[in-house]
């Protein structure tokens, strides 16, 4: 059986869900774009990654950070397999699914468990039909970014709580259908680009009727409303063969509101976090190869977040256009 | 071509999934319990344990518990975001509430007295009672993980045995205490 653990579940949360696991190219191609789009002239596009990430206390519901239990190693793996496809002149869709390995290590328990992560498949469409990066501004039109609608449906193909499992560290996923709304707004004026990712969701009620493989009385839970921000900024420096090197910095900004549990509000649920992330790309000169390297880093103090854990994540990836 | 390829590996995935969540049941399927008989399910007798504390390494015996009290409520935690929002409502809503009934925190993932204190203090709960599960023996009695809440009334019979949840289901069963 898969399995992971509940503070990763939080972040598959989360993890589901909670950091963008996938790197892909920008419209123009071999950019900083943290969400899985290709670009423009594409057919296809495949993305692996591979995220290791490791937990260093939560933030409580006051947003004060704690420390983990003295002794403890919590760290999660995540293989995230990705394919873009396009639909039309412009539209594109996506799917991106992860599996998942836990390893968690305290002074009196030790578990290892693996399985898949929630899946997340997402329609795009793009409000343009030329590439809008550009080397100087000479019209008003040049400033237009590239922009991108969507919407993401996320399938609970993870181990949630309410599937038959015996405890906490068997849980890959939330176990919810969740829809997003999307927008990502992408300028380049090389050698500088700018990202705003936009994405507000709902997860779609469920009913309940066990907890940890044990039955219980029925009920409806949902979770509440999802909002993530992200804010980019890049420098992209072209080598002698016109291979390029990108660099990234980004500051993103989750939060996700109170559910409910049979349409009365859930008072313990809702959390926050902040994150900071940097990220090197290299990028072959035709853009069809693209490969990054990404340190997401959560700061270990008050104010960064609530009810939610504190983790540092190193994300390796390829990407490959396909024409 | 390559697409359909990956279209067939992805529908061979999501087929490997977990089905419970894609399709959820809100069928009652609890199953019928029988009584009278030592078990950890609602209705049953609650298996006694003995288990150290983190103040001053004293030791409490649950039924010992039972006898003195209305009745006794374990928490089991890990010191986790969610532990804590649940904890944080079990302390504001009923611990102050219902004095005459005995509140456990129960770790059962740290295994030692010092390492226990230690995750309480450093996440606030110093002023709660902690039972170290050194030996995992509570939780495999009660089959106890994370957010998990048991109640075992003055009579030693188990009245609950889920998830905190948003503590609705715990008001309930307090409330309905003799």
């Amino acid at each position: 059986m898969a399995n992971f653990s509940t503070k990763a579940a939080l972040v598959m949360m989360a993890a589901f869900g909670f950091s963008q696991p996938l790197f892909a190219a920008s419209c123009c191609g071999g950019g900083s774009s943290s969400a899985l789009v290709m670009p423009k002239f594409a057919t296809g596009m495949v993305d692996l990654s591979f995220s290791m990430e490791s937990y260093d206390g939560y933030w409580n519901p006051q947003g004060e950070y704690t420390e983990d239990p003295v002794g403890s190693s919590l760290k999660q793996y995540r293989f995230n397999i990705g394919y873009a496809h396009r639909l039309g002149k412009r539209w594109q869709a996506s799917i991106v699914t992860p599996y998942v390995w836990n390893d968690n290590q305290y002074s009196g328990v030790s578990s290892k468990t693996q399985g898949m992560g929630d899946t997340t498949i997402n329609l795009w469409y793009e409000g343009f039909d030329n590439i809008t990066c550009v080397w100087k501004i000479k019209k008003p039109e040049d400033w237009i970014p590239a922009s991108y609608y969507g919407l993401s449906m996320t399938l609970p193909t993870g181990v949630s709580p309410y599937d038959n499992v015996e405890n906490s560290f068997d849980i890959t996923g939330r176990g919810f259908y969740r829809v997003d709304a999307n927008l990502l707004l992408d300028k380049t004026i090389y050698p500088w680009n700018a990202t705003l990712a936009l994405s507000y969701g709902k997860y779609i009620e469920r009913p309940v009727n066990r907890e940890y493989g044990r039955y219980v009385a029925p009920y409806d839970k949902q979770l509440g409303d999802r909002f993530l921000g992200s804010l980019s900024g890049g420098y992209t420096q072209f080598l002698d063969n016109m291979d390029t090197l990108s660099y990234t910095l980004s500051y993103a900004y989750l939060q996700e509101g109170e559910g409910e549990i049979n349409g009365i509000t859930d008072t313990t649920t809702g959390m926050e976090k902040q994150t900071l992330s940097a990220t090197a790309a290299y990028a072959s000169m035709d853009r069809d190869w693209v490969f990054k390297m990404t340190v997401s880093h959560s700061p270990k103090r008050d104010g960064f977040g609530e009810s939610f854990p504190v983790t540092n994540v190193v994300t390796l990836g390829v990407s490959h256009v396909l024409r | 071509m390559f697409f359909v390829k990956f279209m067939g590996l992805l529908v061979l995935l999501l087929l490997s999934a977990c089905q419970d969540d894609l399709n959820p049941s809100d069928q009652d399927e609890r199953p019928v319990v029988q009584t009278g008989i030592t078990g950890n399910q609602v209705g049953q007798i609650a298996p006694d344990f003995t288990a150290g504390s983190t103040i001053l390494a004293s030791t409490y015996t649950l039924l010992s518990e039972t006898q003195t009290h209305d009745a006794v409520v374990l928490y089991f935690t890990m010191w986790c975001p969610i532990c804590d929002e649940h904890m944080s409502h079990l302390r504001a809503t009923y611990v102050s509430n219902y004095p005459n009934v005995r509140f456990f925190l129960v770790d059962y993932v740290n295994g030692s007295i010092g390492a226990a204190r230690s995750a309480q203090l450093a996440s606030g709960y110093g002023d709660m009672t902690v039972l170290v599960d050194v030996d995992r023996t509570i939780e495999s009695l009660y089959d106890g993980t994370m957010g998990i809440t048991i109640v075992v009334d003055k009579n030693g019979i188990v009245q609950m045995n889920q998830g905190y949840s948003d503590g609705s289901k715990l008001g309930q069963i307090l409330g309905e205490l003799p």
